[in-house]
């Protein structure tokens, strides 16, 4: 695109090392910190240890295993369930003409707009009338919740993309409009999938506010928000630990997406972009 | 209407009842719900709540401190929206180079938005840690400080903090979409521009600008809601403080719930969000339409 000047070589070269040391330093420290001996907390040495004592004591902790088990979970069902939901809505807006679908479009849309926090004020006390206060199905909902209006949105872009002409012509050959859709359509739509699948997944794992509120006992904490109980206080100055509790928490999410990098970008630009 | 067509739209209903049930009791319902508490003086805890009208509106607007959060809500919106789209333009444009290496680069930049927020506030309150901070151990060493500084301490440098956090969490994303947009740039166009005499800056300004703008007004927008929903890395280091420095309607609206346990309150300032925010969704809305 650029014309390689000595002035583009310059802006290159400055802003390549500038911004590459911004983003990249820290994920170094945090590493290498993380690998430090205790004795080492203070010392501004990089990478000279490689001391995995940090890890393993984090990941022997009981309760910090309990943390990582019920993210799993939370995420593993967040995602599932919120594919699946946007797949059938994704597939309806784009397929379907009925009235009320362009309200209904606009309506989840805009709701990405409505304050979290707010939304929480009500869910709180209907969770805490319901007896589901405390119960891990309470953030689940919450998540699928959340993740709908991008993962809709999405699918719907996917499935704009598959001629009509392929209904048509399994509607002539006699399938029925639900065996069209199952095995003729949601196949095409499976890099989609992925996309909200990983990107559910990721907001379940990630999430602190709900995850903080809703959640009150130890034993139904999910990673994200244990981390923050098990650090304040009398854990806040452990910077060892935090950094080791970290790279844990990071590393699920991070290798997933390392893997998984091509569908996840395209898909959700893709899904924005084009609305 | 015929029998076909009317079954067309029934399965498009059904196909989309799971999505909306959901939709409704999840985000509808408590949306609506806490518009209506707003106008009470429900507490967190006690469950009998009486109708108090507007005043809870008037305790916000005769409060001091909301002009102030309004204020650096509005500042933490502005630069932690604008820090990362320059930095993730810049970043796209030197990765759109595609140089060897330049994939990798692309993808481990991209970890710093998908780890948890946790994770990032925790690493950050480490890097500007006042006492041990590797952050005042570089400055002073270059001779740029001459002592500590206590960042997360201090009302101007917490800012600063959450904002710079916030920026590293999110220029990946922004570059994301801008390398999307820039694979739309015509080659033909540029070099046009090119064998008309504009340099390298000119054919940026005048041809890549031009053809990238609806992802950078998409993205601004949406950065700028994501921001001014922003929870995570403000709670996680400085909680809002010291002395509101870094309080925002996010966190705001938690404290005066699940801290002070006062619904109605915390309620209406989010009503005061929600209209801030829709300013925001406006534009979505907008720019979505004309698509």
């Amino acid at each position: 695109m650029f014309q390689k000047t000595v002035g583009f070589k310059i802006f290159f070269w400055v802003f390549l090392i500038m911004i590459g040391f911004f983003a990249f330093f820290p994920q170094l420290w945090m590493i290498s910190t993380s690998l430090k001996p205790e004795s080492e907390m203070f010392a501004f040495s990089f990478f000279s240890y490689f001391d995995l004592s940090n890890i393993v004591r984090v990941l022997s902790d009981s309760t910090f295993l309990t943390y990582l088990r019920n993210g799993f979970v939370v995420a593993i069902a967040s995602s599932l369930f919120s594919t699946v939901i946007s797949v059938f809505a994704g597939y309806s807006f784009s397929k379907f003409r009925y009235r009320g679908r362009k309200s209904v479009m606009a309506l989840i849309m805009v709701s990405q707009a409505f304050p979290q926090g707010l939304l929480l004020l009500s869910l709180y006390p209907m969770m805490q009338k319901i007896g589901m206060l405390d119960k891990l199905p309470s953030i689940v909902l919450a998540y699928v919740a959340l993740t709908l209006p991008v993962g809709t949105w999405t699918l719907k872009a996917y499935f704009d993309q598959v001629p009509v002409s392929i209904m048509e012509a399994a509607r002539v050959d006699g399938s029925s409009e639900w065996r069209t859709m199952f095995q003729i359509i949601i196949p095409l739509a499976i890099p989609g999938m992925m996309t909200i699948a990983i990107y559910s997944f990721v907001w379940a794992w990630n999430d602190l506010l709900y995850a903080l509120t809703l959640i009150s006992s130890t034993a139904n904490r999910t990673l994200a928000s244990g981390m923050v109980f098990t650090f304040t206080g009398e854990g806040g100055n452990d910077w060892i630990g935090m950094m080791a509790a970290s790279v844990v928490a990071s590393i699920p999410v991070a290798a997933m997406f390392v893997f998984l990098q091509r569908y996840f970008i395209a898909g959700l630009t893709a899904g924005a972009v084009k609305g | 209407m015929n029998r076909s067509s009317r079954n067309h739209a029934l399965m498009g209903w059904i196909l989309i009842l799971p999505a909306l049930t959901v939709f409704v009791l999840m985000i509808l319902y408590p949306f609506v719900n806490s518009i209506l508490i707003s106008f009470t003086d429900r507490n967190l805890i006690y469950a009998n709540a009486q109708f108090v009208g507007l005043e809870n509106y008037r305790k916000i607007f005769s409060d001091i401190n909301t002009l102030k959060l309004i204020w650096t809500t509005c500042k933490f919106v502005f630069f932690s929206t604008l820090g990362p789209f320059f930095i993730g333009l810049i970043w796209a444009l030197l990765m759109n180079q595609k140089f060897k290496g330049s994939e990798f680069l692309r993808g481990v930049a991209l970890v710093n938005w998908i780890i948890p927020g946790i994770a990032i506030g925790f690493l950050w309150s480490w890097i500007f840690n006042g006492d041990y901070g590797i952050l005042n151990a570089l400055l002073v060493k270059l001779g740029l400080l001459d002592h500590n500084v206590i960042w997360l301490g201090g009302k101007s440098t917490s800012m600063l903090a959450v904002v710079t956090a916030r920026t590293w969490q999110m220029f990946p994303w922004y570059m994301a979409f801008i390398m999307g947009g820039l694979q739309g740039v015509s080659a033909q166009q540029c070099e046009a521009s090119r064998i008309d005499g504009a340099n390298n800056f000119q054919m940026f300004i005048h041809v890549v600008v031009p053809a990238i703008k609806p992802v950078l007004t998409l993205i601004l927008i949406l950065g700028a809601i994501g921001n001014l929903q922003h929870f995570d890395l403000i709670n996680v280091m400085t909680g809002g403080g010291p002395e509101r420095a870094t309080s925002t309607f996010a966190t705001e609206v938690y404290k005066k719930a699940f801290k002070e346990y006062s619904l109605g309150r915390s309620a209406a300032l989010g009503v005061v969000w929600a209209l801030l925010l829709s300013v925001f969704s406006g534009f979505y809305l907008k720019r979505i339409q004309e698509d």
